[in-house]
């Protein structure tokens, strides 16, 4: 059921900025997550501030240095079609056509998909978890089998969103305003741990707006790529998932990210990986020692000791296809 | 009317089969015009248009709407519960609670009570044994306000302790669901001596298999809408049966079946989840009471999970004995199930399988239903038997690798005649079995598959292919009495057939139709059909467990060989002839060997007269000692990612012997539909309890449950038809 609330489309961010000030205010871009929450009883809100009247956010631009800004309001589906993006940032393009469902990625927005909410199913169901505000996480101990197994600590969510790891991975930009002017975070840092703060997903002060993100112009010889796997082959998150952004001197990788999704609560650098791959050529020995480092320092809980084999077979897997190119 | 459109109700030329004398039951049709064909459904207009009025369609002038109060626990007892604050909300009208009248109705969660009576529920029970059971309810002007009111409601919960897995349920020190042991019942079954065939073959093995919880959760939701007009009660529910609402109702109300009146026309999936009412419906009905106004009440889909039903969990030991020769010698089966809180059928033919599908000499069976502190057991598309295929077909591939031999050739050596799980092994009508593996491997591929996959799994690559084949037999299927029909042939020479069952998703209609239009050589689409509805329809039991076609079918054509009959002996007074010298032939009825003395149909003089003729058939016996069964063959060719572990299932064919396949459409529909549920039970679908800490199902909506999407399901679906004559079975052969 969902509760009273008064509903307000502003035409300008300022205007925004200064309702989404008020108590209980939460703001809707394309409502795909906030009105499940707000059905579910997650959260309450008195308030609730649409950004759809806000057309600046809503575009793909090439910038003058070559690199490129994307509306917040953009949807997943125009990010997964986008010519540029799936020429230049491969990884990214396939990540968005792995959201969901079409019809919520034509609904969702590129804003609302980095700030959605966890998944875990007693967040979303009638549990008071640690993560509301309540005492104890449930996941601990209980039906975790979905749950994290890096960076988890008060709480074991995995992060729901599959395009943060490729934006992590690119090493984009997120532009932010709010109350106390403009600031820029970088999208590898954009989402918070439960070690630092178990009540937060991401950095976003009260009231501050994400307006934009902002890829760096790709190096030469860079290659990217996005592997999900999941329980149903639609409409599922994923069960394990990683984003590798790699760039190659013939066979020798010599820069590039590797970043997990369902593995941790935050989109899941893997320093291991990169530490294996980076300055070495790609060969079959290179690739099965960067698999198996990938999961050496993983804390799996009761349930979801699959996900080791599993991220271990899927990082074996895709570097060797994004070493074939 | 003019001529040619009067004409236009028949298919010219067509070939009517002949009337059978008075009182003799005719033999299935030889050769068919019209059942058989794929044809389109008689309601696909409405259906894909939207004017197909579902129950949850129905609204009403002053129309309330009913929410229920349910218990977030489960395990609990209700110390005490305030409804004022409900009354003081906007817009509701009534409450009800276990205080109010008819809130201690006993509520029972099978209609056959097969275990102890005691162990048995109310409407709104101060005791909850499972999360999501009834604690008290509210009618209210609009949705939102019945919610309101319902949150307005205050409970004190008394939190027991709960067990929610079987397999904990039945230790010493598990908490008690009921006062005492957690045990509902055990059932053994035995034939030959195991030992004695454990001891003849050359390769046992023994393995423990388990199948998750598998929850019900139909496109159109569970609920009815519900009136009163003085004592007489209508009812419009999303059901498999009107008449089984009807009894249930009545009896719970203790109102006379004559003032129950249930409307049920179409239906949004069920698959055996309303074969009966739930306290949904007897709720609606109070509410309705109460406030002198209709209630619809509807579940929401999250109390659908908890509280409409689910295949239980299965876990099932299995232990086999083979000869090399593949003959098997013997098995063994242990099999824990659960049914919920209430005994609800937990167990039910979980052990059919091992019992009946392989010729076996030495079997022994044990099956035991637990009580958990979950929601109810339900039918549930074959009660029993995919959990059982699950552990049986696998252990039989087992001893195939054990003893070096294909496992369709296997299963070959095994196939029964007469049904040896049942009192005096009565033979088959037809056994199938055969006929769909040859058929269903031959058209499979399946040699060259094996080879191919086998060589395949040898080269380099992750992505391993394999095939795989199971073998079935449906317990009932047959169809029996009782069953009436009324068919009407009006004036014009349209036709009303009139029938009691429902036609809940799987084409009933459209083959009822396809019936009298081959009996009497008109055009189904002049023949309209009333059915599903207590009030002007006949008794008919509710449609499921794959016996609706052979229950109404052989009925709907003896009301129309009834129909034939008047009509003949109405024509003989027109040809001033003997009826038994007469021929029907679909316009005509003519004089044999006399073509030209002949009458058109809508001619004849008492049929103008009287406008109407009226045929009654009723559905007559089985044959006695005999069984009715239908079987089948599936085989499917999987990929694997030896690296993830995910898989995807390339092709799938299905070859089953279903009797006469009366419309081909609906009948591969069936079949296809078949194979999606089992791929979701296999692969995607599961229910999650809390089970360490609080007992809740964590996965109660359509995203963390999940049913599997048109990716899940290959694009590469077979269905073959396995037909083989059956004289014996009933009129049409179906
Ligand atoms: C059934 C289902 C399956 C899904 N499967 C997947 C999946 O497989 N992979 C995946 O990545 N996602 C998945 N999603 C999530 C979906 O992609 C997100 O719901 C969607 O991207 C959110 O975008 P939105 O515009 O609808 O956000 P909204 O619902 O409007 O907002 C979501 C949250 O973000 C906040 N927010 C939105 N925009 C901004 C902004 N510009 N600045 C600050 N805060 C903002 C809102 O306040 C709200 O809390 C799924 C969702 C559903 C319902
Ligand atoms: S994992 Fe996090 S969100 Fe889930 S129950 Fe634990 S604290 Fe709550």
């Amino acid at each position: 059921m969902m509760p009273n609330f008064s509903y307000i489309r502003p035409e300008s961010l300022q205007e925004a900025i200064t309702h989404l000030g008020s108590a209980d205010a939460r703001l809707h871009a394309g409502g795909t997550d906030l009105l499940p929450c707000l059905r579910d009883q997650v959260f309450d809100a008195k308030k609730v501030v649409s950004i759809n009247g806000i057309n600046d956010l809503r575009s793909i631009q090439e910038t003058e240095d070559g690199s490129l800004r994307i509306g917040a309001l953009t949807t997943i589906t125009e990010v997964a079609e986008n010519p540029l993006i799936r020429e230049r940032y491969a990884a990214l393009a396939q990540a968005a056509a792995e959201v969901a469902s079409p019809q919520l990625r034509h609904q969702g927005t590129i804003g609302g998909n980095l700030c959605q909410k966890p998944r875990c199913w007693y967040y979303r169901g009638e549990f008071h978890c640690l993560r509301k505000g309540g005492k104890i996480c449930y996941a601990k101990g209980g039906e975790n089998q979905f749950h994290c197994i890096f960076g988890g600590k008060g709480c074991y969510i995995v992060h729901p969103s599959d395009t943060a790891p490729p934006l992590a991975a690119f090493a984009a930009k997120i532009n932010i305003v709010g109350p106390k002017g403009k600031r820029t975070v970088e999208a590898a840092v954009f989402h918070v741990e439960p070690s630092k703060d178990v009540t937060r997903e991401t950095v976003l002060e009260p009231a501050e707006i994400v307006t934009e993100i902002l890829l760096p112009r790709p190096l030469q010889g860079l290659r990217s790529s996005y592997r999900k796997v999941r329980a149903r082959q639609a409409w599922d998150f994923a069960l394990a998932g990683v984003a590798l952004v790699l760039q190659f001197q013939g066979n020798k990788v010599t820069k590039g990210r590797v970043v997990l999704c369902g593995a941790a609560p935050v989109p899941w650098r893997s320093y291991e990986v990169e530490k294996v791959v980076i300055g070495s050529a790609l060969d079959d020995a290179t690739i099965s020692r960067a698999a198996a480092a990938a999961v050496k320092n993983a804390k799996p809980l009761e349930k979801n000791d699959y996900k080791i084999p599993l991220f271990q077979g899927m990082l074996e897997e895709e570097l060797q296809k994004i070493k074939n190119g | 009317m003019k001529e040619e459109e009067r004409d236009n109700y028949y298919v010219q030329g067509l070939a009517v089969p002949e009337t059978p004398e008075p009182g003799a039951e005719p033999k299935p049709w030889s050769k068919t015009a019209i059942v058989g064909q794929a044809r389109p459904r008689v309601d696909a207009y409405e259906r894909v248009s939207g004017t197909a009025i579902y129950p949850s369609d129905y609204t009403f002038a002053n129309m309330l709407y009913g929410a229920i109060l349910r218990c977030p626990h489960p395990h609990a007892r209700v110390k005490k519960i305030d409804i004022s604050g409900a009354r003081q909300i906007d817009g509701v009208h009534g409450v009800l609670a276990d205080t109010t009248t008819g809130g201690d109705i006993r509520w029972p969660y099978v209609m056959q009570w097969p275990y102890e009576a005691e162990k048995i529920s109310k409407l709104f029970d101060s005791h909850c044994r499972f999360e999501g059971d009834a604690v008290a309810a509210v009618a209210a002007a609009t949705p939102c306000q019945a919610m309101d009111g319902v949150r307005a409601i205050k409970v004190d919960y008394e939190v027991l302790p709960f067990v929610a897995d079987e397999r904990q349920a039945l230790k010493p020190d598990a908490a008690k669901v009921h006062d005492d042991s957690n045990q509902v019942n055990k059932q053994t079954y035995s034939r030959g001596n195991v030992e004695q065939g454990f001891g003849e073959a050359d390769v046992v093995l023994e393995k423990t298999f388990r199948t998750a919880c598998e929850l019900h959760t139909p496109l159109e939701l569970h609920g009815c809408v519900a009136n009163w007009d003085g004592d007489r009660l209508t009812i419009w529910e999303s059901t498999q049966g009107v008449y089984a609402i009807q009894s249930k109702v009545a009896e719970l109300l203790g109102l006379p079946l004559s003032k129950v009146r249930v409307i049920g026309h179409y239906l949004g999936g069920a698959f055996g989840s309303k074969l009966q009412p739930g306290k949904y419906t007897v709720i609606a009905a109070l509410l309705a009471r109460q406030t002198g106004r209709p209630v619809k009440l509807f579940l929401a889909r999250e109390e659908t999970f908890l509280v409409v039903g689910n295949r239980p969990p299965a876990n099932m030991t299995i232990k086999a004995g083979i000869k090399k020769d593949g003959t098997l010698t013997a098995l063994e089966f242990t099999g824990i199930a659960t049914g919920g809180a209430y005994p609800a059928g937990g167990m039910t033919l979980l052990d059919w399988l091992v019992r009946d599908l392989y010729t076996c000499p030495h079997v022994k069976t044990e099956t035991t239903d637990a009580y958990i502190n979950g929601g109810p057991a339900r039918p549930f598309r074959a009660p029993g038997h995919p959990q059982c295929s699950w552990a049986l077909e696998q252990i039989i591939d087992d001893l195939a690798v054990a003893i070096g031999m294909d496992p369709v050739e296997l299963r070959f050596k095994n196939i029964p005649t007469v049904s040896q799980g049942r009192e005096g092994t009565p033979p088959y009508t037809t056994t199938g079995l055969e006929e769909c593996i040859t058929k269903g491997a031959e058209a499979f591929g399946w040699q060259q598959a094996r080879q191919r996959t086998a060589a395949g799994r040898k080269e380099k690559g992750h992505l391993k292919r394999g095939v795989g084949m199971g073998s079935c037999v449906w317990f009932a299927g047959g169809g029996g009495p009782p069953s009436t029909m009324i068919v009407k042939l009006f004036s014009d020479g349209s036709v009303n057939l009139n029938m009691g069952a429902s036609d809940i998703g799987t084409g009933t209609k459209t083959i009822m139709a396809m019936v009298v239009a081959e009996e009497l050589g008109i055009k189904p689409e002049m023949i309209q059909i009333e059915h599903g509805d207590t009030g002007t329809t006949q008794y008919a039991t509710s449609s499921g467990g794959s016996k609706t076609v052979p229950t109404e079918a052989p009925t709907v054509r003896s009301a129309t060989i009834e129909v034939k009959r008047q009509l003949l002996s109405m024509a003989a007074v027109d040809l001033a002839a003997d009826p038994a010298d007469l021929r029907y032939n679909g316009q005509y009825i003519e004089v044999a060997g006399a073509g030209s003395r002949k009458i058109k149909i809508t001619d004849i003089t008492k049929l103008k007269k009287r406008g109407v003729v009226v045929g009654v058939g009723y559905r007559g016996p089985n044959p006695e000692n005999k069984v009715i069964n239908p079987f089948g063959a599936q085989f499917c060719e999987v990929e694997v990612n030896i690296k993830t572990g995910e898989v995807r299932i390339v092709r799938f064919l299905g070859a089953h012997e279903s009797g006469r396949v009366m419309n081909r459409l609906t009948f591969d529909n069936q079949v296809f539909g078949g194979i999606t549920m089992g791929i979701g039970l296999g692969m995607t679908e599961f229910r999650v309890l809390d089970t360490n800490r609080t007992g809740k199902m964590v996965n109660r909506n359509w995203h963390d449950y999940k049913l599997p999407t048109a990716l899940d399901v290959p694009a590469d679906m077979i269905s073959i038809a396995i037909e083989m004559p059956d004289s014996e079975a009933n009129n049409t052969g179906a």
